[in-house]
């Protein structure tokens, strides 16, 4: 499904407002490499192709039938793919149990399952794979930031959710491994796409936006399996309801469904997202960082009231300032001006270069007392520049412990951010932001080790 | 759901045949009868009904009642009182040596199946609603990080050799929800110590 060597497209269209004709087009104008077979009953020739009355008519082996089809004709066009031998199917066409049609998508299952093919949907945007150039999504290209090649794999059970996030993807830099928006889940579900993932060589990270698993145990099972190989960054969705207020028992008023879920993904190792920001933040520092060994912070700043915010939002985050090591405090004394106090956070003050970043870098860098560094590079300031975003990168290249860097502005600053992204080092916008994605690598690499 | 309070006797038994410690409790049917039960050490009594999920609030429970005149005061008084919560009864129990108040409890879980909470006791359970749930059955590590979770971990258990009573608890009693066919499950409060603990209250809706 996702790595397709050809692709028939039922329900093509020449109307460029019908979404099969923006599916053709992302497949042709996207660059993929693979057969492309559009399929209308009523034409025969769409955007310059030859177009297929029925999947049946095209005769040659076919990976994936994507079906952008009013939900009526999905049955009979499914049956044909499965006389056609389609290995796999996408249901782009929503009105099935979603608008409490629950008799049509049983029926779908029962085709699919009957040919043996997984079918995505309906009701959803299907997959992206930017290694292969396939995308089954009715977004027209120029509407979306493409996202890079990279390691993160982003699943979504919601189509709106996962186009926004994959838009916001976009502008980060890490990059997407694979996209999986499965709907109505009707067939493939949740803990399909975790196992999928988890023996996908191409995915370093999952993140996860989730309204309800339908197989409750067998989605505790495969997290925890999942974990085991790769962080996974989840956040649930759905209407939060309280404990019933007339439960019978203490426990049950306390603990219902949200708390259920929360407890299942504490229990999978999960890292807990709260809103779609966390998803992204803690995404990304999962795509770039190594595991840190312990939970102490080491600050530099060119920026003191930055310095201190950072500060609080370590301990807020649960997480430690280091204490230098007599070494790091000697070659520090030695290495800074008189303005610069030496302790941690170090504030390198409002002049500091690259030479003076450098040096605090140098010094902190493998001091064994600390475990993690944040740098607050500040562009506003005289001193901070293009420079000193390529130094931050080339530390960041040989650095073997987590170091982020935060830095917030607007065109200079986000030129700059832009740029270490793209080398892999992660900036942060806010110290809060910065503090809870160290701290979630932290309680990850505690979870490995076995360490409550 | 129509659910079914189990009877008290029967879900003493249930806990206690999981090694759970279930404090010593009789069913009274006048004061003479409690302080038979009381054998001289201060007792609890208190009235019994599917209908008063809120015991103390309610003032369905009198604590360290000693002599014959508190015991009688304390039985007409609540058979006064139960009389709202009709069928009702009342028992007495012995009086668990002071500790930290906790409630460990039960449910099964529509998407998830049986699940085990734990959280800060007794009168507290609702104001400062500190638990930590997780799906059954559990590890070891599973019980450790749900005492890690609460706010309240170090009210809960201030040593080493408490949190070690605490799991072996949150341990048993994973067992007991996995093998019981039980809807709900209330341990509230158990008074926790030192050198032990005491399961003061059980409710277990079938």
């Amino acid at each position: 499904m996702l790595k397709p060597k050809s692709v028939a497209i039922i329900g093509a269209s020449n109307n460029p407002d019908k979404v099969g004709h923006v599916i053709l087009n992302n497949y042709v104008e996207g660059g993929y490499q693979g057969k492309i077979y559009p399929v209308n009953k009523d034409s025969d020739l769409i955007m310059g192709m030859k177009a297929y009355k029925s999947v049946r008519d095209i005769r040659e082996p076919i990976d994936l039938a994507v079906i952008a089809v009013p939900a009526p004709v999905v049955p009979m066009v499914l049956e044909e793919c499965g006389k056609a031998k389609v290995k796999s199917v996408v249901v782009v066409s929503g009105g099935f149990a979603e608008t409490g049609n629950v008799e049509l998508q049983s029926q779908i299952v029962k085709i699919a399952d009957k040919y043996q093919m997984s079918m995505m949907g309906p009701n959803c945007l299907g997959v992206m794979d930017p290694r292969a150039r396939s995308d089954t999504m009715f977004l027209p290209t120029y509407k979306l930031s493409k996202p890079k090649i990279g390691g993160v794999s982003f699943v979504s059970q919601s189509g709106a959710v996962g186009s926004t996030v994959l838009d916001l993807i976009g502008k980060e830099g890490f990059g997407l491994s694979k996209f999986l928006s499965y709907g109505n889940a009707a067939q493939v579900d949740e803990v399909d796409i975790l196992e999928y993932l988890m023996h996908d060589e191409e995915t370093k990270v999952i993140i996860v936006y989730l309204e309800g698993a339908k197989r409750g145990r067998e989605f505790l099972e495969m997290g925890k399996r999942v974990s085991k190989i790769k962080p996974v960054v989840i956040i649930k969705g759905g209407v939060t309801e309280a404990g019933a207020a007339a439960a019978h028992s203490h426990t049950a008023s306390l603990a219902g469904s949200h708390e259920a879920y929360d407890a299942v993904f504490r229990q999978c190792g999960f890292s807990i997202a709260h809103d779609l920001d966390d998803l992204l933040y803690f995404g990304k520092a999962f795509a770039t960082e190594p595991m840190p060994k312990g939970n102490r912070v080491a600050i530099i700043t060119n920026g003191g009231g930055t310095g201190v915010l950072t500060t609080d939002a370590v301990y807020n985050s649960g997480l430690k300032m280091a204490e230098y090591s007599k070494e790091t405090a000697k070659s520090l004394k030695k290495s800074m001006p008189m303005t610069v106090n030496v302790r941690n956070p170090l504030d390198v003050v409002g002049d500091a270069d690259v030479k003076r970043y450098e040096d605090a870098l140098m010094a902190i860098s493998g001091d064994p007392n600390i475990d993690m560094i944040i740098v607050i590079a500040l562009f506003q300031t005289p001193g901070a520049d293009e420079k000193l975003a390529q130094k931050l990168i080339e530390y960041k290249r040989k650095m073997d412990k987590p170091m982020i860097v935060i830095s917030a502005g607007s065109q200079y600053t986000e030129e700059r951010k832009i740029l270490m992204e793209n080398e892999g080092l992660p900036v942060y916008d806010s110290p809060t932001a910065a503090a809870n994605s160290l701290a979630e690598l932290l309680k990850y690499s505690n979870y490995r080790k076995g360490i409550v | 759901m129509n659910m079914e309070l189990m009877e008290y006797g029967a879900a003493a038994k249930l806990v206690n045949s999981y090694k759970i410690n279930s404090i010593e409790s009789k069913y009274v049917k006048n004061a003479q009868e409690a302080l038979l039960f009381s054998k001289g050490k201060k007792i609890v009594l208190k009235v019994l009904s599917g209908k008063a999920l809120h015991k103390s609030k309610m003032g369905l429970v009198k604590v360290g009642l000693e002599n014959q005149k508190e015991m009688e005061a304390a039985f007409s008084d609540l058979s006064k009182k139960g009389k709202k919560f009709a069928p009702y009864k009342i028992i007495a129990q012995k009086m668990a040596p002071g500790g930290v108040e906790i409630i460990v409890g039960g449910r099964n879980d529509a998407q998830f199946g049986k699940m085990i909470l734990l959280g800060l006791g007794g009168i507290y359970v609702e104001t400062f609603r500190d638990f930590a749930l997780r799906a059954c059955p559990i590890t070891r590590f599973d019980a450790k990080s749900m005492i890690a979770q609460l706010k309240s971990k170090k009210v809960v258990t201030y040593n080493g050799k408490m949190e070690a009573q605490l799991e072996e608890l949150l341990l048993k009693t994973s067992k007991l929800l996995v093998a019981t066919k039980l809807e709900e499950l209330d341990l509230n409060p158990v008074i926790i110590r030192e050198d032990g603990y005491d399961v003061v209250d059980i409710r277990v809706l079938r």
